[in-house]
């Protein structure tokens, strides 16, 4: 089966569909509003007439270009392609700007590569050890890890924690309209069919992310400046030292092994994944002050894990049949339409077709990576069209991302709702990102919380050895967190203060 | 004039929020809940209410904050300035502007349809966010700027990729 599944994927047609579907990805990926979802969903028809092998290898090759190709326009324009690399603009864009835009493009593109490859071997090699810890997750340990998760968020939040509660209690809070997990009621819809399925993650990604980044350059257009962004246009190799890669490996390998962990779980994707390991990266750094001025670290920790989280989402999908996230959602239906059942008896039924995957998987990753880093000056190149065109075109195509969410016009009514409420919150010093990891582990929250009071009363908690394991956990990040917060407030005011009077002591001087 | 706006950005935050989530909580009573066989003792109720009774309580805590750094600014001397909304409006007209058109865009989308709506969006767009001094060079490139990226677009996702773009007044052209 093994080299059946090799054949398949070495046939020239098949390492074609791979070359298009990834580049086609890298590009869906890399605008905003167009993710690697949409770009699956497009394709899925046009491989109704392929074989199992090549149509499924195609969808892998789309799913892998898409969730790499949002790191371009992460670090060249401030503005996540994917849900995946929120957490690539942190210090991907403050390098662009510093003219190391070819530097963040390179250490993302060959840690992605990295980490797409970790997730596969985790994948192939560890599939039913770790099959069988996911399948222990319950309500119980589901809302524990949404609980986990959210307490991050004060970590997130730096010295203002009240303004990151409340950006991230704001995006629970958005989440709850639709219709009600469990009972399907429907919830703040105000009468609108439209609203039954809720906010779309994807179209409250374009309003934060997307739109105020227009009105950013908006509020700048009378300020003496040029309208393309300088960068380092001489690149050698991927942009890196062998010294500077070498010293990322520890980073990049705990980076993937979160983002497998977390895309083993369904309903957390790379979303989650890559702020959660960027936290943990920040965290345990020896410098970690210097996250978000523009450092590799931070670039390593959100791209290895984003691309590790296809690996770790492929395990339940093939072993169990349930899908990590809305990208694996539409490869579950791509399997379907080829007659692959997945489930416990995957590997006895289609185990050519498993193993046509694995090798589809690794063949994506070396054509992501030549793809990008031989394109990698196509893409700083981006950086130099005037920025007053290079916006609104930016803008029509997240609009065009959004009606294509779920084909419906009222998308792009939302999404400026969302970007006026995205600018107001920047000009109030809110920060959005909060409120991201918390529309996204809001409904998971709820759900299982719901789960859990039906089961209380016949399961009590203490039989949940997880889940006392990550309420304990979180009960340490908030503490932690915190303390850490409260020493971070007491420094910025002292500077403020000191900063106020030495400028006061300057104009008594004059 | 640097504290001033400082407790003003906790302040009026707050009140926004704190409004915003009076009224999500005042709509809370209005949800149907299911009470049949396999309901939970926890209803749909219940998490929206503790959101928004949690973002309540932040908003409060950034009004309090604020209130209290301005009795700290007045009790330094400090002088509250007055808000000029006049100057408001005017450092900000760019902002302004480019959400009105915005707005004008997918509000008529619908009705007139993709392409025209994007050249006139992409045409407005583009001039705002380009200094006055530079209208004269620019508004040509931006008219064709528009009429290339609408008719590309249109071409690409409705026709080939078939996301559902509306045709508005090209319905009647059959396009």
């Amino acid at each position: 089966m093994l080299l059946e599944g090799l054949m398949a994927v070495m046939q020239p047609v098949t390492i074609f569909l791979i070359a298009v579907g990834v580049a086609v990805g890298i590009i869906f990926g890399s605008i905003p509003g167009l993710t690697a979802t949409m770009a699956i969903v497009m394709f899925l028809p046009a491989t109704y007439s392929m074989s199992a092998s090549q149509g499924i290898s195609m969808l892998m090759a789309l799913y892998i270009g898409g969730i790499s190709g949002g790191l371009i326009s992460a670090i060249l324009l401030n503005i996540p392609g994917t849900p995946s690399s929120v957490a690539t603009c942190f210090d991907g864009k403050p390098m662009a700007d510093k003219g190391e835009a070819g530097k963040a493009l390179g250490t993302g593109v060959v840690f992605s590569f990295i980490g797409t490859l970790i997730g596969i071997a985790i994948l192939i090699v560890l599939t039913p050890v770790l099959c069988d810890f996911a399948l222990k997750f319950q309500a119980y340990e589901y809302c524990a890890l949404a609980i986990f998760s959210l307490s991050m968020v004060i970590a997130l939040t730096g010295h203002d924690m009240p303004k990151g509660l409340i950006s991230a209690v704001l995006g629970a809070l958005l989440a709850t309209a639709g219709l009600a997990p469990i009972d399907s009621k429907p919830r703040f819809t105000f009468g609108l069919f439209q609203m039954n399925n809720g906010f779309a993650l994807l179209v409250l990604l374009i309003g934060l992310f997307a739109i105020s980044e227009v009105m950013a350059y908006a509020e700048s257009v009378r300020k003496d400046q040029g309208f393309t962004i300088e960068s380092n246009a001489k690149i050698k190799g991927a942009g890196f030292s062998l010294k500077e890669g070498i010293a990322q490996i520890p980073n990049a390998i705990v980076s993937s092994l979160i983002g497998v962990g977390i895309g083993i779980l369904p309903g957390i994707g790379g979303g989650v994944s890559c702020m959660i390991s960027y936290t943990v990266s920040k965290n345990t750094s020896k410098h970690p002050q210097l996250y978000g001025t523009g450092i590799m670290d931070g670039v390593v920790a959100s791209e290895s894990a984003n691309n590790a989280t296809i690996g770790g989402a492929m395990i339940p999908l093939l072993a169990l049949g349930i899908p990590g996230d809305a990208c694996t959602a539409m490869l579950l239906g791509g399997l379907q339409v080829h007659n692959v059942a997945p489930g416990p008896l995957i590997y006895e039924k289609n185990g050519a077709v498993v193993y046509a995957i694995f090798f589809a998987m690794i063949v994506s990753a070396i054509f992501m990576m030549l793809f990008m880093l031989l394109g990698m000056r196509f893409f700083i190149a981006v950086l130099k069209v005037p920025k007053n065109y290079l916006l609104p075109i930016v803008l029509v195509l997240c609009g065009i991302g959004a009606i294509g969410n779920a084909n419906m016009v009222f998308d792009t009514y939302v999404m400026v709702g969302f970007g006026l409420m995205s600018y107001l919150m920047i000009k109030s010093k809110i920060p959005t990102v909060p409120m991201i990891l918390g529309f996204i582990l809001g409904p998971t929250f709820e759900t299982n919380l719901r789960r859990v009071s039906q089961l209380a009363s016949s399961d009590p908690f203490y039989h949940h050895p997880i889940f006392c394991v990550l309420m304990i956990a979180t009960i340490l990040v908030v503490i932690f967190s915190v303390r850490s917060n409260l020493k971070e407030a007491k420094r910025a005011e002292a500077e403020e203060l000191a900063a106020e009077a030495a400028a006061s002591a300057a104009a008594k001087t004059e | 004039m640097k504290r001033n706006s400082k407790f003003m950005m906790d302040i009026l935050p707050g009140i926004v929020i704190a409004l915003f989530s009076i009224g999500y909580l005042s709509l809370i009573p209005k949800i149907q809940t299911f009470t049949g066989m396999g309901s939970t003792p926890l209803t749909n109720h219940f998490v929206p209410a503790l959101w928004g009774g949690f973002l309540l309580v932040l908003a409060l805590w950034l009004i309090v904050r604020g209130l209290r750094k301005r009795a700290a600014f007045l009790k330094e001397g400090g002088k509250i300035e007055k808000f000029d909304l006049k100057a408001a409006f005017d450092e900000k007209r760019e902002v302004i502007l480019s959400f009105v058109v915005l707005t004008i865009y997918v509000a008529l989308m619908d009705a007139v349809g993709f392409v025209p709506m994007t050249i006139l969006y992409l045409f407005a767009q583009i001039l705002i966010l380009t200094p006055t001094s530079k209208w004269k060079k620019t508004w040509l490139p931006a008219l064709i700027c528009g009429i290339i990226c609408a008719v590309l677009f249109y071409f690409i996702f409705r026709m080939k990729l078939n996301v559902l773009l509306p045709q508005g007044i090209l319905k009647s052209f059959g396009l």
